[in-house]
């Protein structure tokens, strides 16, 4: 039976007055045709897919920032090119080497004195006289060094010479790397908490408003426990006594982030399994599980799209904040939140404080712009009638 | 059904009202009504009695009675005892500066000087002393300080009810017997003969008010929120659990005529000690002038956040004062029962890849000053021969290679068949984050991966006692004389909840400690304890950090401060209690005026402070700047 489902070559059923060859006019609860998986993954073809995006698109300030998210993100997946204390090139006695990527290349092969990692920007120095060269990336610090200098002390304030461009932190790391490595750790982080956290939260939820009855009742209660616990408590608890890595802390945010989606999806899987296409679908002996994922879901998938931008908002508030008590990422991990904690620690030096309540608002704004208008363009007031 | 409720629900309201009732009042009454009379013991003949009223006195006689002084601490306590579960808490300093003890030491001339005891004696045989109680001694309540409260003290310590293990021990071990001789004389007999000066700092105990501690197996309950009658200057008036506790001087107190080197000490009137978790949060009310005076020994107070207007106007003042005391052992503990640490030539090797003085140098300002050894500051006990290990590449990749370490992987890491050499360092303090950050960074220079495990304080605490650590950053609070027993003598190894957490494990230690420990012969026991510290430094399973060798703070000008405003052995500059402490005096005159000039904004003439009488010359005087 399943076999015939997933035939591609398969004629879409039509919806009454519809025209065969002409593509469906999909609507929230009213779809009850089926296209192709191929063809309802591709936003191209259809048409209310289409409408959507040009609407997104309309929205000016919620698309550029959606832009220049997606470049700061990719730009920060190569921040070892950018934001680096490894040379991007250097050429010694004819040999080209490209240190960025890889093992870490000692002091002596370049003819220095010492057998650990080389200072680049010494090197650079040092080969201004001879035929030699070094190329370094535009900020030449990474995240983890300290830097000092004869008789003063860290923080040291901004400085374009020193190329230090929005200061140093008390301990003599420079805030730039440390607000671009931060960045993308902080992305990262909240990426994969959203998956993890939809990935249960979604599936939980549709069950249960697909299945109802005790599992409905059931879970409702575990959620409503479980949503109880403290979860700050919880992870300064479990903080105290290991040290939280990247992934142990995801598992703990999971471990308590996974009931948010539950509730909205359960309401809208009731809503839509007693629509005809799932009776449909179940008469033709489709698997809940194919039910779910095929025909529930892309009719949902609005309430999902129009959270996303704000879970991932905060993911990272919830990042930053752990990290400014001490109880997220291990030091010396750059993070926000640690910054932040420095800069309020030492407003004497403005530049660590404004550097990074600046980033933070500026980055919190644009998801936030995002989100709004992906949820103006999935508003379904605005499909229900044909432009 | 519903008016059975409403009951519960009126019984939780009323007795959750009672829960919240921050009683202000403090319970002082004695409870004992029945006094017990110790026998007495004839006291031998031919004793030479001596005292010591010619060191100088601390305390200026420019000093003004009155005021109150304002202070904070990050946690109040958890009950009042002082001895029993939850008692040994950071505010007992506060509890125990108001309990005098038979005899004290000059903190400038650490000569024994009197303070319950007028005078005392030896017994030949080195192993007891004998005190003549000053006549006028009272507890706070009025009462008379007797030789029975002192045989008192024993019976109660060595009770179970108290729950404190190792006062019984104490004073089951240490401290054989207490005598009353007759009513203002008593004698006190050590388990083991020692020097004449360590006698007397073994014996000088203070004592346990009789008429007050009933001791039953509900003491350690009933007496958690008691204010037990001490001797001191101040006694506890007002609780205000969750926001402050204030001490109150005592009315007529015995001390101000009877004790001599008490004079000009202990001018306020009142001390309100109010709870401030947070350090940034504490210096914020300091510049708010709802504290009157701030510890200002870490560096960042010092140079960035005094830059401030009530800094530059000169309504704080700071002031700095250079001190010889001894030092923690500070710095870190390698655990030799954990790979590759158990390797002498690892540890060395870790030793040379720690660069405290790049530390130095950069977080801590060049303020502080590099740690010699376990044992520093202690007179004529400290070898003065040992010196800390440089950070050296080269020598820490010679011992690597000496133990098998010889490849660097692509981190630049040593590896020995394919593992890299990682060491985990357990640390509990926020602020030594930053500082660790920068020894990882140079450790790696040197093929060592140091990896920062930061664990809230008791769970560090504990982690460390379980003796589960691989390298643990932490220090002892330092003791009269050097002990060694407790860190490096193996029946303490190898076992949880004792203090050797190196698990220093040799026979030749063993021996050595046990000669220290048995020797009355000062001469020896000096010569047995710099052998002991070589051995220590030899085995590499210390690191030793850095050692401050000032105190200073920074106080709003009408704290006023005697000419010496600190002490050879201070702490401390602004502590209120305690022998070297409570010098300082407020004076109203100046607050207001210094509050005028703040209201019209202004400027007065800045006065900063430095005392260098006790500044060692070999040390860089960097700090002052």
């Amino acid at each position: 039976m399943s076999a015939i489902l997933t035939d591609a070559n398969q004629t879409p059923n039509l919806t009454p007055g519809q025209e065969p060859g002409q593509p469906p006019d999909q609507l929230p609860g009213q779809a009850s045709d089926e296209p192709p998986l191929k063809k309802r993954l591709s936003t191209r073809r259809n048409p209310l897919s289409l409408k959507r995006w040009q609407r997104f698109k309309s929205i000016r300030r919620g698309y550029w920032s959606a832009l220049i998210l997606v470049v700061l993100f990719v730009l920060s997946c190569f921040s070892e090119l950018l934001v680096n204390s490894r040379a991007l090139i250097v050429s010694y006695d004819g040999q080209w080497y490209f240190p960025t990527y890889g093992k870490v290349i000692p002091g002596t092969a370049f003819g220095l004195d010492y057998p650990y990692e080389t200072n680049y920007r010494q090197l650079q120095q040092q080969f201004s006289e001879t035929g030699n060269w070094v190329l370094m990336p535009v900020v030449p610090y990474n995240p983890f060094e300290i830097s000092s200098r004869t008789n003063e002390f860290p923080p040291h304030p901004p400085s374009f010479s020193e190329r230090h461009y929005l200061g140093t932190d008390p301990v003599g790391r420079d805030i730039v790397a440390r607000l671009v490595y931060g960045f993308r750790i902080a992305m990262l982080f909240s990426m994969i908490l959203l998956v993890c956290n939809y990935g249960i939260g979604v599936i939980l939820g549709c069950l249960m408003g697909y299945w109802g009855g005790w599992f409905d009742l059931l879970f409702q209660r575990v959620i409503e426990v479980w949503s109880n616990i403290p979860f700050l408590y919880v992870v300064m608890i479990i903080a105290s006594i290991v040290v939280p890595n990247f992934w142990l802390l995801i598992a703990i945010m999971v471990f308590f982030g996974w009931m948010q989606m539950t509730w909205y999806m359960r309401t809208a899987t009731y809503k839509e399994r007693e629509r005809d296409y799932v009776a449909a679908a179940r008469v033709m002996g489709a698997s809940t599980w194919r039910i779910i994922i095929q025909h529930v879901l892309p009719n949902t998938v609005s309430i999902i799209i129009t959270f996303i931008p704000f879970s991932i908002a905060g993911a990272i508030t919830a990042l930053t904040s752990l990290d400014y008590l001490g109880f997220g990422l291990p030091p010396p991990t750059p993070s926000w939140g640690e910054l932040l904690k420095q800069g309020t620690d030492n407003l004497q030096a403005p530049w660590i404080v404004s550097s990074v309540v600046i980033a933070l608002v500026v980055l919190l704004t644009m998801i936030t712009f995002v989100g709004e208008a992906v949820r103006e363009a999935y508003d379904p007031k605005r499909h229900t009638y044909y432009e | 059904m519903s008016k059975k409720i409403l009951l519960i629900l009126l019984i939780l309201t009323i007795t959750a009202c009672g829960g919240n009732d921050d009683s202000t009042s403090t319970d002082t009454t004695s409870y004992v009504t029945e006094l017990v009379e110790y026998p007495v013991v004839d006291l031998p003949e031919g004793l030479n009695w001596q005292t010591n009223l010619d060191d100088p006195v601390l305390g200026s006689p420019d000093a003004q009675r009155g005021g109150r002084y304002r202070t904070f601490v990050p946690q109040l306590p958890l009950t009042l005892r002082t001895v029993g579960p939850d008692s040994n808490s950071s505010f007992r300093s506060f509890i125990n500066g108001n309990v005098l003890g038979l005899i004290s030491f000059h903190p400038d001339t650490l000569n024994p000087i009197p303070m319950l005891a007028n005078e005392w004696a030896f017994s030949d045989d080195n192993t007891t002393v004998y005190y003549r109680l000053n006549p006028n001694a009272r507890w706070s309540d009025g009462q008379p300080v007797t030789a029975d409260d002192f045989v008192f003290t024993q019976a109660f310590m060595r009770s179970e009810f108290i729950v404190a293990p190792w006062y019984n021990n104490y004073y089951s071990e240490q401290i054989t017997a207490i005598q009353k001789h007759d009513d203002q004389t008593i004698s006190i007999t050590l388990g083991q003969a020692k020097p004449q000066s360590d006698l007397l700092f073994f014996t000088g105990i203070s004592p346990t008010p009789r008429h007050f501690h009933k001791l039953d197996e509900n003491w350690v309950n009933d007496y958690n929120w008691r204010v037990a009658p001490n001797t001191g200057a101040y006694q506890i008036s007002k609780i205000n659990k969750g926001k402050f506790i204030e001490f109150e001087r005592v009315d007529n107190w015995w001390g101000d005529e009877h004790l001599h080197y008490f004079q000009h000490q202990f001018n306020v009137d009142k001390v309100r000690v109010e709870l401030i978790r947070d350090m940034q949060t504490a210096f914020n009310h300091f510049l708010r002038a709802e504290i009157d005076a701030f510890d200002m020994t870490l560096p960042e107070y010092w140079h960035s956040k005094s830059k401030t207007k009530e800094f530059a106007n000169g309504y704080i003042e700071k002031a700095m004062f250079y001190t010889d005391a001894p030092q923690s052992p500070l710095g870190i503990y390698l655990n030799t029962k954990t790979a590759p640490l158990d390797d002498r030539n690892v540890r060395l090797a870790f030793a040379h890849a720690m660069n405290f003085d790049r530390v130095i140098s950069t977080v801590l300002r060049n303020d502080y000053v590099r740690l010699p050894g376990y044992t520093v500051g202690q007179g004529d006990y400290t070898n003065e021969a040992i010196q800390a290990r440089d950070y050296s590449i080269d020598q820490a990749t010679a011992y690597l290679n000496e133990a098998g370490w010889t490849e660097r992987n692509g981190d630049g890491i040593f590896t020995k068949d394919g593992q890299p050499l990682v060491i985990t360092l357990t640390f509990s303090q926020p602020h030594h984050k930053d500082r660790l950050v920068v020894l990882r960074e140079e450790a790696k220079k040197a093929g060592i991966d140091l990896q920062l495990q930061q664990l809230d304080t008791s769970t560090a605490y504990k982690t460390i006692m379980e003796k589960s650590h691989q390298a643990a950053y932490m220090g002892w609070s330092t003791s009269f004389r050097p002990a060694y027993w407790e860190g490096f003598h193996s029946v303490n190894a190898d076992k949880p909840q004792t203090n050797n957490i190196t698990n220093f494990n040799d026979p030749a230690m063993d021996q050595l400690i046990t000669d220290y420990r048995n020797s009355t012969e000062e001469r020896e026991r000096i010569r047995l304890a710099h052998e002991i510290q070589q051995l220590i430094h030899d085995s590499g399973v210390f690191v030793p950090r850095y050692q401050i060798p000032y105190t200073r703070g920074a106080h709003w000008r009408w704290v006023r401060l005697p000419e010496q405003f600190a002490t050879k052995t201070s702490s401390a500059l602004y502590f209120p209690f305690g022998v070297s402490g409570g010098l300082f005096w407020i004076d109203q005159s100046i607050k207001d005026e210094t509050m005028a000039a703040r209201k019209r904004n202004e400027k007065l003439p800045v006065v900063n402070r430095l005392d260098e009488r006790y500044l060692k010359t070999d040390q860089p005087a960097t700090a002052t700047r």
